[in-house]
Order: structure tokens, then C-alpha cells, then sequence
């Protein structure tokens, strides 16, 4: 979705992933998520030069309502301790998230994703894509917020001056890390000997034509959106007219003011004294416009996916076509 | 006290309210106190003379309550009497101008003061007190010495020799009442001379008085003895009535002098000397007064006595014996009545006794039939008056009464043709008389008729409804039918058109909410269940419809009023609504256009018009027009408010939008219980008409982005069920309607039905309805028809062609109902089909958009918004606000932008079709 190529100023210019860790996210999506609910967990690893190692990975719990003063923070610290007992990596280089139809872009990830990035400098998020998989390819993101970003949110500026002035648009707002996947010998020897073995059934997922469920669901979604891009869009147009109308106001005023200041000149009188004019003129509230820059990415982000699964859909028709005109 | 110097001040008064004073005093603690005060008394009334008296009264009045305050230490009181009683004294300004100022003021001044200056010191006593009096004690204090100092004179004067005056106004006091007493005797007699009838009014109420009086100064154990004496004394006078000689009376008085002098003797033991004996010699006043008062009463006869305050006693002698009992006396004898009524002390029940016995009387003495009437009107119109509040309603036995009387007061006008009544014949031109010409009585005996029913009204908006006394008081109404149906054959001989119209609207009233089950069953062709002859005779009475019919014609013609035409046309439309005439109901609503200027009337009529509306609406759902119904229902069920506005209960609000005032008159019309509509059954049948019509609207345009809802309450009743964590099977008739609406989405019919038609809503809704079986079938099939076309309207899609039979089966109709159905589906292009005749089936034409094309479209549209709101912000920026518009309309913006067609999918999505 992003700029795909990471800025140079970035740590982390790669990212390769133990193949263990892959089928823990996978695994714990598929005990605990379910529909559109979420699962979130911890990644762990090291920086090597550029390169961003994950070597292991732990979920958060599931929050249920009678645990209410669990402390999250305290589980994690004892499970990095337990894991660093046992000789594995502990370091905490970001976290990993599920996603339901490509849905990400939100304010709680960015809020989280800014605490990691600003804490742990190589920190990423892995979003998982639980549907796509199923399809039969495996769906697995890595982004980082890009540094203008960074500086944004350290501001707390949402102001549209301020989005301005960042000069930032929802395209620059993420950066995608290459990820590789990566398993260590003994591991693919072992994949060698087993697929020789195994019994995998002949289904093929990928090759699957029914196209319309995924296409209607990631419609749907990206109509919410709209809508709700519609109405920020809507807000921000009274906003302006507002603010233009007040802007006048206080033109008109400042001009009176100053006619009146020459007459009483002419006429030998004390001018008016100075008013502050904020005062008067209260502007008013502006919007925050990080939310509809976010919705654009997430609008975006959508449009990715649909134009991705169209296109991949397109050609598994017309190779379908291709065979039946071949029997 | 306040009468008595209305009526006129003169000594007698004074004395009798003087001794009502003491009375309290004399078992007192501080004698001394009490003494000061009566001396006080005693000497104003002796002193100032009958036009000042009432100031100093005052003043005398405000000094006892000051003293009693100052007694108790209650500060707060004292200031507050204090300060009326300046206000007091400045009012009698001129008159203590002329006489100077009273002493008693002075010493009452210069007691506080001293009183005052004594709590002062008295710091112990002032940490006790609470925080108000202690306030109020300094600010007393501070005013009374600013007051003080404009009478300092007299009272240093007053100071100094204390209690010598007070002593010398004591002997001054013993001579003048010791003298007085003859002198007042000769007043009296005077007075009785020159007054004898206003002496008269005054004589019962200072017997009473009197009674008092004794009571409180003799011993307690003597108290009921001395009662009966009393009562004995003052109750043989009635049997004496007026024959009893002069003699006689002197006689018992002087007994009853011995008694009382008797007593005071006892009395005197236990008392202070000087003020029993000043009671004594007010006592001996007293006896002689009502002597006088007596031997007036039998010398002047019954005719002097005007205004009835003490009507109880005047009852059995209503004429002296002897008199001649013809009509101008009799005439005389009611207008006396007739003057105390309203008044405020008037005993209304004794009054009704009253007109009863002259009625009696006049019976007994042959009057003639003219003052007998008279006299009923009378009757009746004080049973009316009877309660004093709008509010209230009618006891059981003022109701039965009054309709008695009612009764009794047309059987006299029946029987006699010779009596005229009428509002415009004036009093003096009334021709009671017994004579050639026929009799004129003033009266409107159809007020009265239509006062009693709107008593009964009352009576039936008070009573429990769910009550046994409920039935009781119900069983009356064939009573006011009666009656009205009777003063309905007299005015009809008799009346004007304006009180025909207004008695046939009486009628209506009380016809057009009945069902006819006689007629019904008649109309069905079924022998009526006669248990006895009675019955039949019954049942071959008139039609209500065809009593209706005329009654209503007649107003319709000759009714100037509107409001009378207004109200029997609704009435005459809930009539045949209820009698499921459907047609003839739905014309004269529409022909009396009452549905634009409803809005106008009095809440009664809007309230009747909303009954009426509410009535059409079920009888179209008993003729099966769904549609009609829903119109129908819809205005009062839309507000939520459908008690209110029937006027069937009154909803809790809060006390600031209704306060007390607006819901007595908001009570006052509620329709009674016995007219009630069933509320369940009108949301019930509102309901199901709303499920019928918009389940299947709901299938047809399941993607239509601007889809309205056609009834906002049944959406909500959808929701509230959606929103259900855990779905039972139904309970309420609502849910019963939520579960098979569900169903219907389905097209599941059969679900649908059981949970429409089962014994809980058979007994809660649909057993409601006069001809259930009828308008169960109506349901039923109603029910599958609406199924089929939301199934074809929800599962076209996945059929490329579906047989009739299959369908006919499937819904259990007909295949010509099926075929009907569905060609009306096509016409109107809710189904993309054909219907292929050979095969007798039904081939989709699959141009239906998927949902997934559906989805498209709307995102479509939608994005169409965002980007006209978008560029809207872009046109801000450039500061030609609007310019965006114009240019669309010339279209350059197409044109610029060639490759963005704007509208380009509503073109796309006509294309389509």
C-alpha cells in the first residue's frame, strides 16, 4: 500500500521472519479470532545491521470481562523473562495484529505503533491477514510509521495547518518493509523429507472462482468508509465557511475601525483604543484531520485489496475459460 | 363575627361576641392577664360607639393574640402581630383622632416594652431561644422603642399609676354593665320595634352562641345536661310552631333563666368573683334576648322571614296554619328558596327537602299541574347545584333522585298537552293559574335532560371501571335512555328544531357506539335466541342503523349549529365503521371533509373524531383493505399517544407541561369506560396491516438506497425485537407480530399464520371482532398472498424459471390467484419475469442486478456525494463559492474533466434495467 521502498533514513531496511513465528500468529488466530474480532501479540527479536530478525512471538491474552485489573504490561514482562530463562530472544522489536478483510488503518493502531516506534526505534507491525490466507495465499505486512509521521504525532498537531505544513497525504503516512521468510536448515531438511510423505489433498484454494462473497463483504466496508469520509468532508466545509465568514467579519471590522481612527484624526480627537480582536473573534474550532487521513488510507488500502483480488480474479477466469475451450 | 356585623351593629351583637371572647379566657392560667384583656374589652365596647367599634376590635383582637404570643415567648409571632397591628392603628387613625388614643393600646405598648427589656436581660433565656425569635426579639425590640416614643407621655403616664387605672376602668365596667342591663333592655325593645326582621336573622346564630358560651363557664360534669336543657329550650320552638302563645314562651324562657342562673351560681365557686359576675349579668342579657327573640318570632308569622340561613328549621311549618295555601303563595314561598340558593351558607340538601315538601303540598292542595312543575324545575335544578365543584360527581341516591324526578316531570308534561315550557317565557308572563289558558312555565326541561346525562357521564368517568358499582351505575343508562327517549317523543311534538337537533344528537350519543348484535344475527340469517317474549319483541324493534340514518338526516338538514352536524356525522360514521358498512362510512368521511378542519374543533369533537377514525381504520381491516386500515390507524398510531388522543386515559407527564388545572379538564374528557376501543386491538390490527403492506415493499427494494419506511411504529417494533439478546417464543401480541413478520421475510407463510392466528391472539385481538371467523379467513389469506410476492420479490434471483403449480402449492392458492398475483407483479415492473402460458410457469429475466451490483450502485452514489462535497471545499478555497453549481449546469465541468461523466452511474444503473 505504502511506499514500498523505505526511506533511507530508516533502521530497518528488511525484515526476515523464523518461519515458527508465521505459524504461531497463524495458529493463535485460528483458536482465538474469529469473524472480525482482532488478535494481537508480541514480537520478538534483534537488529542485525539493517535487517530486522524476528526469531520469536507471544499473544496477548483474550480480554474477558471478570479480569477486568489484569496487567497487561506485567504479563508481557514475565513472559519475556520466562522466554529469556529458557534462552530465547526477549527483545521486544514490535507486535503483530489480525485483520478482517484488509481493515487496519485506525487510530488505535497508529496511537500503538507510535508508543512502540518512539519507545523501540526498530519496532514493526505485522498485520496478518487471516481471509487471504484462506484463499490460499498467505497474506503477512510489515509497516512502520514513516518519520514525517513520527514527527506529527510527537507534536500532537492534527490541525490541518499542521497536516499541511507536514505536507503529508495518506500515501506517505505507513512505509511496507520486504519481509522474508526464513527457516533454518535443519528446518527445510525436514520440510524435504515430509512432503514426500505427506498425503496434501489436491484442493487448491487459490484456484477458487467464486468471487462475489469477498467482493461484497470488501464493498460493504469500503462504503462504511465512505460514508464516514463523506461526513468528516462535510464538517470540514462548514468548518472553512465558518472560518471564512468570520474572516470577513473581521476584515469589515478592522476596516471600520480604522475609518472611524482617521475621521477622529481629522477631527483632533484620541483614537480608539487597540481591542484585541481574538477576543472578538473567537475562530472556531478546527476539526482534527488525522482521523480522515486515516480513513483515506484505509479507503486506499481497500481499493488496494479489491483491485488485487479482481485482477487475480480476472485471470483465473479467463484461465478457466481457456480450459473449458480446450476440452 | 364577621356576619354579625354585616347584618348590621348593634348591642346585642357586641354582647354576644364579647361573651365568645371570654369563653376561652376564663379556664386560663393568668387570670390577671385575662382579666386586664376582658376589662379591655368591656371597656371599648362601652365606650366607642357602633361605628368605631370594628377598629378597636381589631386592635383588641391582634393585642390578645400579641399577649398570647408573649405568653408562650414566641418572638417570631409577636413581631409579626405587632407589625399588623401598627398597621391596624394607622388605619383607625381618624377615629382614635377623634377619641384619642385608647389605653389599652397604651398598655399594651408599654407591657411589650417592659416584656421585651425583661427577655433582653434575660441572657440565659436568650441562648435558649432559637435562632428565629431570637432575630425576631431584637427587631421588636428596636421597633417598639422607635414606636414608643411617640406615645411617651402617656405611657410614663401609664407607668406610674399602673394599676389604678386598670381598677378604676374595672369599677367603671361593674357600674356600667350592672346599669346597662336595663337600659339595654329598653334598646332592645326598641331595637326589636324598629327591626324585628333583621333581629330575627340574627337570633339563631347568637343562640348558639349563647350555648357556648354556658358550656364553657359552668363545670364539665354539668356541660351535657345543661346541653339538653338547652337544645330543649331552643327545640320546642319548632314544635311549638307559630300556634304556640306568647305565653307559653314567656313561661319556658323564665325556666330557662332559672336554669342558667342556677348554674353560674356553681360556676361562680370555681371562677374569679368579679368575672362570673359580669358573665351573670351577661347571661341575664342573654336570656332575654332570645325571649324577645321568640315572642317576635311567633307575633311576625313564617311570611316576614327572608332568605333562608337557617333553612333546617323553617322546614315543617312551611305555611302558617290557616293560611291559604293557593299559588301566589306558593309562588312566594319558592322564590324565598330560590333566594338563599347559591348563597354561601346555604344547607343545599335542606333545600331540596324544601322544594320536595312544597311539592308535596302543592300536590296535596290541588294547585294544578302549572307550580308543580315549576316546582320540579326547581327540583331538579338544585340537585344539579348540589355539588359545588364542576368536578364532582353525583352520589347514588341526588343520581337516582334526579332521575325520578326527571321521570315524574314528563309523565306530568304527557299527561297534560296544556303546559308550555320554555327558556324565553319571561317570569312575570308565566301563567301558573289554574284557568282557561293553557299553562307557561319558565324552564328548559332539555338542559335538564342533558345536564343529567352529562351527570351520568360523570358519574361513569368516576367510578372504578372494573367494579361491580361500575355495572351497577351502567345498568342506568337504559334509565337515561329512556328519559331522552322520551323528552325525544315530546320535543318532537313540541319543540323547536334547534332542541330537536340537540336531543336527536342526545340520541346518537347514545346509540352510535353500540354494536346491533339483534340486528346482526338478523342480518345473518339466524333465528334470534329468544329466551322469552321479551327478547323478541326486542329484536323486532327498529335497526340502530335505520334509527341513525333518520336522526342524523334530520340534523343534517335542519342543524344551524355546526358542531351538532359535526358530531352526528362522526357519529353516524362510527356507526356504520362498527356495523362494517365500509363504504357508507368511508363516503360520508369523505364527503364531510372533516379531515381538513378537524384541527379547528374542541378537544370533545376531535377526541369523537379520532374515535371515528381509529373505528373506520378496523372496520376496513374487517373488510380486508389492508391499505385503507393503515391510513386510517396511522395519524393516532404514529404519536405513541393513542390513549390520549381517544381519550381513554391520560398519559404521566411531567408537572411542568400539564399542571393540576389542565388535568382536571384534561379528566373531565375522558370517554367513559363502557365506550372504550380496545387499545391492544388497534395497535394489533395497526400492526399487522403495517407487517402486510411493508414486509413485502421491504423485499422489493431490499437495495434502494432512498427506500421510505411506510409506518415508522412497525420498524420500531422490528427493532426493539432485533435488539432482543435471547429470543423466546412470543408473548405479547407485539412480539407474536415481530416473529411472524420474520417469518413473512421469509416467505415462510405458514409460520407466519401460527403466529397470527393462535389462541393467545385469539383471545387477546381477534375474538374482539364481531364476525371473527370471517375476518380470520380474510387474515389468512391475506397472509399467504403477501408471503408469495415478498418470496418472488426475495428469491427471483436464484430462479431462472418457477412453475405456478409449485407456487400454487406452495402457499396453498389457487393457480388463478397465483397468476393474478404475479401478472400484477409484472405490470407493475416489481418483477422482471414473463409468464409462459403453455407451461404455466414463470421465467426470470435476470436482469435484476446481483447484490453485489447492488452494492456497486450505492457505492456509487455515494461516492458521487463525496466528491461533490470535496469539490465544494475546493471551491471555498477559491473563493467563488457556488461557482461549482453554475458550472455544472453549463455543463463546462463535463467537459474539462471528459473522462469523469458525473451521473455517469445513474445513467449506467437506468441501462441496466
Amino acid at each position: 500500500m505504502a511506499s514500498t521502498a523505505g526511506t533511507l533514513d530508516s533502521p530497518v531496511k528488511q525484515i526476515q521472519i523464523e518461519g515458527m513465528v508465521v505459524l504461531k500468529i497463524i495458529k493463535h488466530y485460528q483458536e482465538e479470532g474469529q469473524g472480525s474480532e482482532v488478535v494481537q501479540g508480541v514480537l520478538l527479536g534483534l537488529v542485525v545491521e539493517d535487517r530486522l530478525e524476528i526469531t520469536n512471538c507471544f499473544p496477548f491474552p483474550q480480554h474477558t470481562e471478570d479480569d477486568a485489573d489484569f496487567d497487561e504490561v506485567q504479563y508481557q514482562m514475565e513472559m519475556m523473562r520466562s522466554l529469556r530463562h529458557v534462552n530465547i530472544d526477549h527483545l521486544h522489536v514490535g507486535w503483530y495484529q489480525s485483520t478482517y478483510y484488509g481493515s487496519f488503518v485506525s487510530r488505535a493502531l497508529l496511537d500503538s505503533q507510535f508508543s512502540y516506534q518512539h519507545a523501540i526505534e526498530e519496532s514493526v507491525v505485522l498485520i496478518y491477514d487471516p481471509i487471504k490466507t484462506g484463499q490460499g495465499s498467505l497474506s503477512l505486512k510489515a509497516y512502520r510509521l514513516t518519520p514525517k509521521l513520527m514527527e506529527i504525532c510527537k507534536e500532537k498537531d492534527f490541525t490541518p495547518e499542521g497536516l499541511k505544513k507536514a505536507n503529508i497525504g495518506f500515501e506517505h503516512m505507513f512505509e511496507e518493509v520486504p519481509i522474508v521468510i526464513r527457516n533454518s536448515h535443519l528446518i527445510n531438511v525436514l520440510m524435504w523429507e515430509l512432503e514426500d510423505k505427506s498425503t496434501v489433498a489436491d484442493k487448491h484454494e487459490l484456484l477458487n472462482l467464486s468471487s462475489s462473497n469477498h467482493l461484497e463483504k470488501s464493498l460493504q466496508l469500503l462504503m462504511d468508509r465512505v460514508d464516514d469520509m463523506s461526513q468528516d468532508i462535510v464538517k470540514f466545509n462548514t468548518y472553512s465557511r465558518n472560518l471564512s465568514k468570520q474572516q470577513q467579519q473581521k476584515h469589515q471590522y478592522l476596516q471600520r475601525r480604522q475609518q472611524e481612527n482617521a475621521q477622529r484624526q481629522s477631527r483632533g480627537e484620541p483614537q480608539l483604543p487597540e481591542e484585541d480582536i481574538n477576543k472578538m473573534f473567537k475562530p472556531p474550532q478546527p476539526p482534527p484531520r488525522m482521523d480522515t487521513l486515516l480513513i483515506a488510507g484505509q479507503v486506499n488500502n481497500y481499493c488496494q485489496n479489491v483491485k488485487e483480488f479482481t485482477s487475480q480474479n480476472l485471470g483465473k477466469l479467463f484461465m478457466a475459460e481457456a480450459l473449458q475451450g480446450h476440452n | 363575627m364577621s356576619r354579625f356585623f354585616a347584618t348590621g351593629s348593634d348591642s346585642e351583637s357586641e354582647e354576644s361576641s364579647s361573651a365568645d371572647e371570654i369563653t376561652p379566657k376564663a379556664p386560663g392560667t393568668t387570670l390577671k392577664q385575662s382579666l386586664l384583656l376582658s376589662d379591655d374589652e368591656e371597656d371599648t365596647k362601652r365606650v366607642v360607639r357602633s361605628a368605631k367599634d370594628k377598629r378597636f376590635e381589631e386592635l383588641t383582637n391582634l393585642i390578645k393574640t400579641i399577649r398570647n404570643a408573649m405568653k408562650i415567648r414566641d418572638m417570631a409571632k409577636c413581631l409579626e402581630e405587632f407589625e399588623q397591628l401598627c398597621r391596624a392603628f394607622l388605619k383607625s387613625k381618624n377615629i382614635v383622632d377623634k377619641e384619642g388614643v385608647p389605653s389599652f393600646y397604651i398598655r399594651l405598648l408599654a407591657d411589650l416594652e417592659d416584656y421585651l427589656n425583661l427577655l433582653w436581660e434575660d441572657k440565659e433565656g436568650k441562648k435558649k431561644m432559637n435562632k428565629n425569635n431570637a432575630k425576631a426579639l431584637s427587631t421588636l425590640r428596636q421597633k417598639i422603642r422607635k414606636y414608643n416614643r411617640d406615645y411617651e407621655t402617656e405611657i410614663t403616664a401609664y407607668k406610674e399609676n399602673p394599676q389604678e387605672s386598670a381598677d378604676e376602668e374595672e369599677e367603671k365596667e361593674a357600674g356600667d354593665s350592672g346599669s346597662s342591663s336595663d337600659s339595654d333592655d329598653d334598646d332592645d325593645d326598641d331595637d326589636d320595634g324598629v327591626s324585628a326582621k333583621a333581629f330575627l336573622k340574627k337570633k339563631p346564630e347568637s343562640a348558639p352562641d349563647a350555648s357556648k358560651f354556658l358550656k364553657s363557664s359552668k363545670g364539665s360534669g354539668e356541660s351535657s345536661s345543661s346541653e339538653d336543657d338547652d337544645e330543649g329550650g331552643w327545640g320546642s320552638d319548632p314544635v311549638g310552631s307559630g300556634s304556640e302563645s306568647s305565653d307559653e314562651d314567656q313561661g319556658k324562657s323564665a325556666s330557662l333563666a332559672v336554669v342558667f342562673l342556677k348554674k353560674t351560681h356553681e360556676s361562680e365557686k370555681s371562677a374569679d368573683k368579679k368575672v362570673s359576675k359580669r358573665k351573670k349579668i351577661k347571661k341575664e342579657h342573654l336570656e332575654e334576648e332570645p325571649e324577645e327573640g321568640e315572642g317576635e318570632e311567633v307575633e311576625g308569622g313564617w311570611e316576614k322571614v327572608k332568605g333562608g340561613v337557617c333553612l333546617v328549621k323553617e322546614k315543617p311549618k312551611m305555611f302558617a296554619k290557616g293560611t291559604e295555601i293557593n299559588i301566589p303563595v306558593v309562588v312566594k314561598k319558592l322564590n324565598e328558596i330560590l333566594q338563599a340558593r347559591g348563597k354561601k351558607g346555604t344547607d343545599r340538601a335542606a333545600q331540596i327537602e324544601l322544594f320536595n315538601a312544597l311539592a308535596a303540598i302543592t300536590a296535596e292542595n290541588n294547585l294544578g299541574q302549572g307550580i308543580l312543575v315549576k316546582i320540579k324545575f326547581n327540583i331538579i335544578a338544585s340537585l344539579y347545584d348540589y355539588n359545588p365543584n364542576l368536578a364532582a360527581f353525583m352520589k347514588p341516591d341526588m343520581w337516582k333522585k334526579c332521575l325520578d324526578c326527571i321521570n315524574e316531570l314528563l309523565d306530568i308534561l304527557f299527561e297534560d298537552n296544556n303546559i308550555f315550557i320554555g327558556e324565553n317565557i319571561a317570569e312575570d308572563s308565566e301563567n301558573l293559574a289554574i284557568s282557561e289558558q293553557p299553562f307557561r312555565v319558565r324552564g328548559c326541561i332539555l338542559t335538564l335532560v342533558e345536564r343529567m346525562d352529562e351527570e351520568f357521564t360523570k358519574i361513569m368517568q368516576n367510578t372504578d371501571p372494573h367494579s361491580q358499582e361500575y355495572v351497577d351505575n351502567l345498568k342506568d343508562e337504559g334509565k337515561v335512555c329512556n328519559i331522552i327517549d322520551r323528552l325525544l317523543d315530546y320535543l318532537e311534538t313540541k319543540g323547536s328544531t334547534e332542541e330537536i337537533c340537540r336531543v336527536y344528537l342526545r340520541r346518537i350519543m347514545h346509540t352510535y357506539y353500540k354494536f346491533d348484535y339483534k340486528t346482526h344475527r338478523r342480518s345473518l340469517g339466524l333465528p334470534a335466541e329468544s329466551k322469552s317474549e321479551q327478547d323478541q319483541d326486542e329484536s323486532e324493534g327498529e335497526d340502530s342503523a335505520i334509527i341513525m340514518d333518520r336522526l342524523c338526516k334530520f340534523i343534517y338538514a335542519k342543524d344551524r349549529t355546526d358542531r351538532i352536524r359535526t358530531c352526528a356525522i362522526l357519529c353516524h360514521i362510527y356507526h356504520h365503521a362498527l356495523h362494517s358498512r365500509w363504504y357508507q362510512a368511508r363516503d360520508l368521511m369523505l364527503m364531510s371533509h372533516l379531515q381538513d378542519n378537524i384541527q379547528h374543533a374542541d378537544p370533545p369533537v376531535q377526541i369523537l373524531y379520532n374515535r371515528t377514525m381509529v373505528q373506520l381504520g378496523i372496520c376496513a381491516f374487517r373488510q380486508g383493505m389492508i391499505k385503507d386500515a393503515h391510513n386510517a390507524l396511522l395519524d393516532i398510531q404514529s404519536s405513541g399517544r393513542a390513549k390520549e388522543l381517544l381519550g381513554q386515559g391520560l398519559l404521566m407527564r411531567n408537572m411542568q407541561e400539564r399542571n393540576a388545572e389542565q388535568e382536571k379538564i384534561e379528566k373531565r374528557r375522558q370517554v367513559p369506560f363502557h365506550m372504550h376501543i380496545n387499545l391492544e386491538l388497534l395497535e394489533c390490527v395497526y400492526l399487522v396491516s403495517a407487517m402486510l403492506l411493508e414486509i413485502p415493499y421491504m423485499a422489493a427494494h431490499e437495495f434502494d438506497a432512498r427506500r421510505r419506511m411506510i409506518s415508522k411504529q412497525f420498524h420500531h417494533q422490528l427493532r426493539v425485537g432485533e435488539r432482543q439478546p435471547l429470543l423466546g417464543p412470543p408473548e405479547s401480541m407485539r412480539e407474536h407480530v415481530v416473529a411472524a413478520s420474520k417469518a413473512m421475510k421469509m416467505g415462510d407463510w405458514r409460520t407466519c399464520h401460527s403466529f397470527i392466528i393462535n389462541e393467545k391472539m385469539n383471545s387477546k385481538v381477534w375474538d374482539l371482532f364481531p364476525e371473527t371467523q370471517r375476518v380470520r379467513e380474510m387474515l389468512v389469506r391475506k397472509i399467504q398472498e403477501e408471503s408469495l410476492r415478498t418470496y418472488l420479490f426475495t428469491y427471483s434471483s436464484v430462479y431462472d424459471s418457477i412453475s405456478m403449480h409449485t407456487l400454487s402449492e406452495m402457499f396453498q392458492l389457487e393457480i388463478p390467484t397465483v397468476h393474478s398475483i404475479i401478472s400484477k407483479m409484472i405490470i407493475n415492473e416489481e418483477l422482471m419475469a414473463s409468464l409462459d402460458q403453455p407451461t404455466q410457469t414463470v421465467v426470470m429475466h435476470r436482469t435484476e442486478p446481483t447484490s453485489l451490483q447492488n452494492m456497486a450502485l450505492q457505492l456509487a452514489e455515494k461516492l458521487g456525494s463525496l466528491v461533490e462535497n470535496n469539490e465544494r471545499v475546493f471551491d471555498l478555497k477559491q473563493g467563488v463559492y457556488g461557482g461549482y453549481f453554475n458550472r455544472d449546469q453549463k455543463g463546462s465541468y463535463q467537459q474539462k474533466h471528459g473522462g469523469y461523466q458525473r451521473g455517469g452511474y445513474r445513467n449506467q444503473n437506468q441501462n441496466n434495467y
